[in-house]
């Protein structure tokens, strides 16, 4: 029976981890904003520096793919 | 000349503008990457395709900020932010080698936005990174104080036409969100509620005591694990409740702590005496649900800051001239005396002399006067008035925090809270509901005479199960979730409970100017006593002018000039020839327009230019063209859909409108409200109206946009403001509204009411759960496992029935 101690003990170490992890986050301001994160992870790093002399199109390849309608939050 | 011939051609289809989406009106610019709304636009749109940036236009195509209100860039509007008082209320972080700094910025309101300013490293060497916060509308920047200064970085963020609002308000952007201690003690409160079931569980399924040593060692483990849930999770209900006792304004908190201490304690008892195994399942659980509830509450909040004074209304900073030439000088420091300069679109710090002959100043937001007012050089200028034209030059008579303006702002209606329904019926309800327990449990307890043992086993059951929880998750759900589904819709909450005073409102006032008719951009006009052919001269010299009632005639008789050749099948229009222009500032402009002298302005310039009296209302513009002469009324059209909205609220609401505008518009709304109109009302005297209608009886929203509104706003039961675009100046109130969705008042009203019968209706469920569970307890029958099934289940079917019931209402009642 003894093993369900050890069970107990291993359980709650890797429960109190989680715990720790959570109370890290929240600390650390993960949960102060959650909705930006959401549209931030939808956009690519589009957009790059055009050399000297070099035309500027409306055309170029436009690289994010999202829906028609944006996702707000507001 | 030009700008004659290009409003015209510009006016006649309706083209958007290529940044931000909207409609091309008069000064549109057209170039060969397309037609844009104004100049600000244009260069915007020109920095962000010369970066190759376009993919800010894929992701929504009315992503663009408007720049047609932009202060124009101007260098020196930034300089204050080199003064190290200033700097140090928006740095959050310094070291030395990088800087962090928060700025709000209210135009903020899209996917594009977040886009395009995290791309701020591109415009700006020096910046490390940008990282937006949507819902709060800030932009936190990092960046390298060798490479590039606070004010650059403030200007290249404005140069994308996102302007940071930088006021004289102290600290508010830069304080972590309180919602990190709620989140803490949930999280807590769910650790101890997982793993607390995890050891009771095994006692619930063997349908007894286990063996073997494991029931003590559970139960030991279940009360180390419900301690920081008493201590930490719990705490703020202990708080809440002991302040109500100790104030002896009753609230739901205390039955609900008073519960929570019984269930807490009792299991202590029960474990300690080996009776049972206590009921620290159904306590963690219980916390957890109630945390959850307030979770639901907290999130609707931080969207828009709310508590604003005068002063967020003001600029930091002004130009004042002094020994030693022009400086930037933080509008504190102001004294009388100082001579400062005000560029146009700017607002005016402080009571001021003006210096300079004639100037015009715009006084809408504070007194709601719709036309700009002319002031002759030595009259005075109020605090809060805004520079229209061209840059006035001015004295300051008194410092800023002793202007008319800040005086609005002593009224005692700002010092005491408003009382809220919810809080109010919430108490009144709290203690009966508290004294009904007490007494029960009391009773029970009698009823089992002389049990003793089994008195207190009654009476501690019938504590437990009158503790309040479902019931106090009832109402902070429902309206939460209604709060939050309503911001969705342009309609803002200070406060969950503002939902509820909204359902009870049966008068509505409405402000005039800026709230039922629109910003100054959309105007009609009705010109009288001239033909079509000197309505166009009229309108030829009028396109000359940059004063704004000039600039709603040029694009106003546009429109009702060509209606008038279709009909009449006169030639297209040919360029006009104007020389000769002439601009008396705050009177008129006069010019000759193909030969033809025309005059245009107030009626003494145009009966001196043309030499002929003219008569006619007091709050019109006067022109005369050649011989003929008349006069044209400008005023801001009505919001769309203003007039169906109205009749929906008049059938269940006495509607009334209090302006502070003369009555020139009377005839106009005649239809709309009939006899209960009041104009000319100063702030006070609109404060003292809502007041005399409470007194009636009567509770009243009040709907209003300017300064001189916030009393009435502070006085009504629910004080909203119309906010146009999203340059918010939320003057004291409960709620704001923005300005396109005032039109589906009647419908955010009617889902208010909707929630006001679901919180009702979860309160009836939850009471049926108590009565259920009291009758197990008044038998000595409640188990733990009985409680650790009620509770739960009792919560979970409130905090369901009232979101769900929300969000399906707002699908069915509400407009997307």
């Amino acid at each position: 029976m003894s093993v369900i101690v050890l069970l107990i003990v291993a359980g709650g170490a890797v429960a109190a981890g989680f715990l720790a992890a959570f109370v890290w986050a929240v600390r650390s301001g993960q949960f102060d904003d959650t909705c930006t994160p959401a549209i931030r992870m939808l956009l690519e790093d589009g957009g790059r520096r055009l050399k000297p002399g070099e035309e500027s199109q409306r055309e170029i390849e436009i690289e994010v793919e999202m829906s028609a309608e944006p996702r707000r939050c507001l | 000349m030009v700008a004659a011939s290009s409003v015209a051609s510009t006016a006649d289809q309706r083209t958007l503008c290529r940044h931000c989406a909207d409609e091309c009106g008069a000064g549109a610019v057209v170039s060969a990457t397309g037609s844009f709304c104004c100049r600000g636009c244009e260069s915007v749109f020109t920095i962000l395709t010369s970066l190759g940036l376009d993919a800010f236009y894929a992701l929504d195509e009315s992503a663009g900020v408007s720049q047609r209100h932009a202060s124009g860039f101007d260098s020196a509007r930034f300089a204050i932010l080199d003064d190290p008082a200033v700097r140090s209320r928006l740095i959050t972080f310094d070291d030395g080698r990088l800087t962090r700094v928060t700025f709000s910025i209210p135009t903020i309101h899209c996917a594009s936005c977040v886009w395009l300013l995290e791309q701020l490293w591109r415009f700006e060497p020096g910046v490390v990174r940008a990282e937006v916060d949507l819902l709060r509308r800030v932009l936190h920047v990092e960046f390298r104080p060798g490479l590039t200064t606070l004010r650059r970085v403030a200007e290249a963020i404005a140069s994308l036409g996102y302007e940071p609002a930088i006021t004289a308000e102290e600290g508010r952007v830069s304080q972590p969100p309180a919602v990190r201690r709620l989140y803490l003690q949930l999280g807590v409160a769910g650790f101890a509620f997982g793993n607390i079931m995890l050891f009771s569980i095994p006692r619930y399924a063997n349908g007894g005591p286990l063996e073997g040593g494991f029931q003590r060692l559970f139960d030991v483990l279940n009360v180390l694990l419900a301690i920081p849930v008493l201590l930490f999770s719990a705490s703020d209900y202990f708080r809440i409740a002991w302040r109500a006792v100790r104030t002896r304004v009753m609230a739901l908190e205390v039955p609900l702590a008073l519960g929570l201490a019984v269930l807490f304690g009792r299991s202590i008892v029960d474990i300690t005496t080996s009776r049972s195994e206590g009921f620290m399942d159904s306590f963690a659980g219980l916390v957890f649900f109630l945390l959850i509830g307030r979770l639901f509450q907290q999130k609707a909040f931080d969207r828009i800051a709310f508590d604003r004074t005068f002063r967020s209304f003001l600029p930091l900073s002004v130009q004042a001239e002094r020994e030693g030439g022009p400086t930037v000088v933080p509008i504190e420091q102001l004294r009388c005396g100082d001579r400062i300069r005000v560029r146009p679109r700017e607002v005016v710090p402080a009571d001021a002399t003006l210096l300079d002959e004639a100037g015009i100043v715009d006084y809408a937001f504070i007194t709601g006067e719709q036309v700009p007012v002319a002031v002759e050089g030595g009259e005075t200028v109020r605090a809060g008035g805004r520079v229209v034209g061209r840059a006035l030059r001015l004295r300051v008579q008194r410092e800023v925090s002793h202007s008319q303006l800040a005086s609005l702002w002593t009224n005692q209606v700002f010092a005491t809270p408003k009382a809220r329904w919810l809080t109010d019926v919430g108490a009144r309800f709290a203690g009966w509901f508290t004294f009904g327990a007490i007494a029960l449990a009391a009773a029970g307890a009698l009823a089992w005479w002389p049990d003793a043992a089994m008195g207190a086993n009654v009476a501690t059951a019938v504590l437990i199960i009158a503790c309040p929880c479902a019931l106090s998750l009832a109402a902070p759900v429902t309206l939460g979730t209604a709060m939050g589904l309503l911001g969705t819709r342009g309609l803002y909450l200070k406060h969950p409970a503002v939902a509820l005073d909204l359902s009870r409102v049966d008068t509505v006032a409405f402000d005039k100017t800026g709230t039922l008719t629109g910003s100054n951009e959309d105007e009609a006009v009705e010109p009288h006593g001239l033909t079509a052919g000197a309505l166009r001269l009229v309108q030829w010299l009028a396109a000359e002018s940059v004063h704004p009632t000039s600039r709603a005639i040029a694009a106003g008789i546009g429109s009702f000039v060509r209606t008038g050749a279709e009909l009449h099948g006169s030639s297209p229009m040919l360029p006009p020839h104007i020389t000769d222009v002439r601009e008396d500032v705050g009177r008129g402009i006069t010019g000759i327009v193909d030969g033809c002298r025309v005059a245009i302005g107030t009626a003494s310039f145009v009966a001196a230019q043309s030499d002929r009296r003219v008569l006619g209302p007091a709050d019109v513009t006067f022109a005369a063209a050649g011989t003929e002469w008349g006069w044209i009324r400008v005023s801001p059209a009505a919001r769309a859909g203003i007039e169906r909205a109205t009749r929906l609220l008049a059938a269940a609401h006495e509607l009334c409108l209090i302006s502070g505008d003369h009555d020139g518009e009377r005839p106009r709304w005649q239809r709309l409200f009939g006899r209960r109109m009041h104009f000319r009302q100063t702030p006070d005297g609109k404060l003292s109206f809502i007041r005399t209608a409470q007194a009636r009886g009567r509770r009243v929203l009040m709907v209003g946009d300017g300064l001189n509104d916030a009393g009435a706003l502070a006085a009504a039961d629910v004080g909203m403001a119309v906010t146009d675009g999203t340059a918010c100046m939320t003057p004291a109130c409960d709620a704001v509204i923005s300005g396109q969705r005032l039109a589906d008042l009647p419908a955010f009203l009617a889902y208010a009411r909707r929630a006001k019968h679901v919180v009702i209706a979860c309160f009836a469920v939850s009471l049926i759960y108590n009565a259920a569970g009291l009758t197990l307890a008044l038998a000595g029958a409640l188990t733990p496992l009985a409680a650790a099934i009620l509770m739960p289940v009792s919560s979970l079917t409130v905090v369901g029935l009232s979101a769900g019931a929300m969000r399906w209402s707002a699908t069915r009642m509400l407009p997307v």
